[in-house]
């Protein structure tokens, strides 16, 4: 058995060592990209049965947005939304035999967790400006700047640890039972994934929301001209 | 454990192009569906509520018309009524005068109708008094339907003008119509009476006309001298026959 906590390239392009992780990214990727647009090419004002869950998942994302944000979804629904279902798709993907979820490997957690440390700074500058963004820091007064400066960090890095932790987990307690008790002893574990899965998913999305709202600010819009 | 710095940003990247395909071919289209399947929503809204403000002002605009269909109805109807008044009230004005008219005449026929049936009452009872007396008259004694007019009949000659008296059947010859044919003492007594009144002898015929009743007429071409129940009966006749209010 491999150790989740190790990675060995199958590949490499050229210097780039190409892992396993990323390999099955790039196919979750192929496979909502591909899925999307197929399932998105024959959109109707009167919708189908597949086309009413789909507006459901993205209705449900938008609701989600808003409700913890208080303002329009759309800026953020994109980043979010994709998150989301990749987070999704990732700890599902446990599900196929042969395959380690990317989220049970830290390096593809750390990325997304990276892009919403970035996305969090980016959209507190433009909403609140830079001078605005930095007075967050000394809420509710100026000596908590040290300790918002280190939460800053360290929110970004238990959201790394607990997808990573809870994901990993998983996939190391099905391993070890594989290896110990055989073929069907793993299968309830394996259903508990898919729940643990989805939640950590859900909880992954919301905290980024939370996260970002936090630096836009209750009721202020994204699509306000950014201060000077 | 490690972290591997390749795999870490080949993740990051990979997360982003998929944030770049999800926004490109799932997000945009479901909203932008989503925001046509609204509009539409709310085009329809519109129109309905278009439709439904246009149906109120219909609405508003029959209940308006109705109202002064309503009002005109009923201005006509009272014109009507009016007029229908009006003729009525003409109608029984000229009913009643027209009655009035009708009455009056029905009540001169009427008038008329009473006085010509009093006056053929009239008529019939003189006729039935002077046939009664005419059948009384007719069972007195021959003897007596001559003697008791020989003087009256002098008598009125006697009070006719000298001018009439004096040519009374000096001429032309006289008749003497009697109801019977005259014995010889009655001729006679006749011819004296007349003799003394008139002064000188008249000569005369008899002639007999039952007609005469009673009585003796002495005529001649240019006088007359009655003295019978047939002039005094004809003479009663006219009497009571007159509807002058001067009769008897």
């Amino acid at each position: 058995m491999k150790s989740p906590l190790t990675l060995e390239p199958l590949f490499h392009l050229g210097p780039v060592a190409v892992t396993e992780p990323v390999v099955v990214s790039w196919a979750i990727i192929a496979l909502l990209g591909i899925g999307s647009a197929l399932a998105t090419r024959r959109l109707a004002v009167l919708p189908s049965r597949g086309q009413a869950l789909i507006e459901l998942v993205v209705s449900t994302i938008d609701a989600q947005i808003s409700g913890t944000m208080q303002t329009d979804p759309a800026p953020f629904r994109a980043l979010i939304g994709s998150i989301f279902l990749f987070t999704l798709a990732s700890n599902w993907s446990s599900l196929i035999p042969g395959v380690e979820p990317p989220t049970a490997h830290i390096e593809t957690d750390a990325a997304m967790a990276l892009i919403v440390f970035v996305a969090t700074i980016a959209w507190g500058i433009r909403v609140r400006g830079l001078r605005g963004y930095l007075a967050t820091y000394a809420e509710p007064t100026w000596v908590m700047i040290p300790l918002n400066v280190v939460e800053q960090f360290t929110r970004t890095f238990s959201l790394i640890i607990r997808l990573f932790g809870n994901v990993m987990s998983g996939v190391f307690i099905i391993g070890i039972i594989l290896t110990l008790a055989g073929l069907l002893v793993p299968i309830p574990l394996m259903a508990l994934d898919l729940l643990t899965g989805a939640v950590q998913a859900y909880i992954f999305a919301v905290l980024a929301t939370v996260f970002i709202g936090a630096a836009v600010g209750e009721r202020h819009s994204v699509s306000a001209e950014p201060k000077p | 454990m490690r972290i591997d710095w390749q795999t870490l940003a080949l993740q990051t990247i990979n997360v982003l192009i998929l944030v770049a395909i999800l926004a490109r071919f799932l997000f945009r289209p479901v909203v932008a569906i989503m925001d046509e399947r609204r509009e539409a929503a709310a085009k329809l809204l519109a129109d309905a509520e278009t439709e439904k403000t246009k149906a109120v002002a219909a609405r508003e605009a029959a209940e308006t018309e109705a109202a002064r269909i309503a009002a005109s109805r009923d201005a006509v109807l009272r014109e009507a009524s009016e007029a229908a008044n009006a003729q009525r009230e003409a109608a029984l004005a000229a009913a009643r005068e027209e009655a009035d008219q009708v009455r009056s005449s029905a009540e001169t026929e009427t008038r008329w109708a009473r006085a010509a049936e009093e006056s053929a009452a009239s008529d019939r009872s003189a006729r039935l008094a002077v046939d009664v007396a005419r059948k009384l008259v007719a069972r007195l004694p021959d003897q007596a339907r001559i003697d008791g007019f020989v003087d009256g009949l002098a008598q009125a000659l006697a009070a006719l003008p000298e001018a009439s008296r004096g040519g009374f059947g000096a001429g032309d010859a006289a008749r003497l119509i009697a109801p019977r044919a005259l014995t010889a003492a009655e001729l006679q007594s006749t011819r004296d009476a007349l003799a003394k009144a008139l002064g000188r002898t008249v000569d005369f015929a008899v002639v007999v006309d039952p007609a005469v009743i009673a009585g003796l007429e002495l005529e001649t071409p240019h006088a007359v001298v009655r003295n019978s129940f047939r002039e005094d009966l004809k003479r009663i006749a006219e009497e009571l026959t007159r509807h002058d209010g001067k009769g008897l």
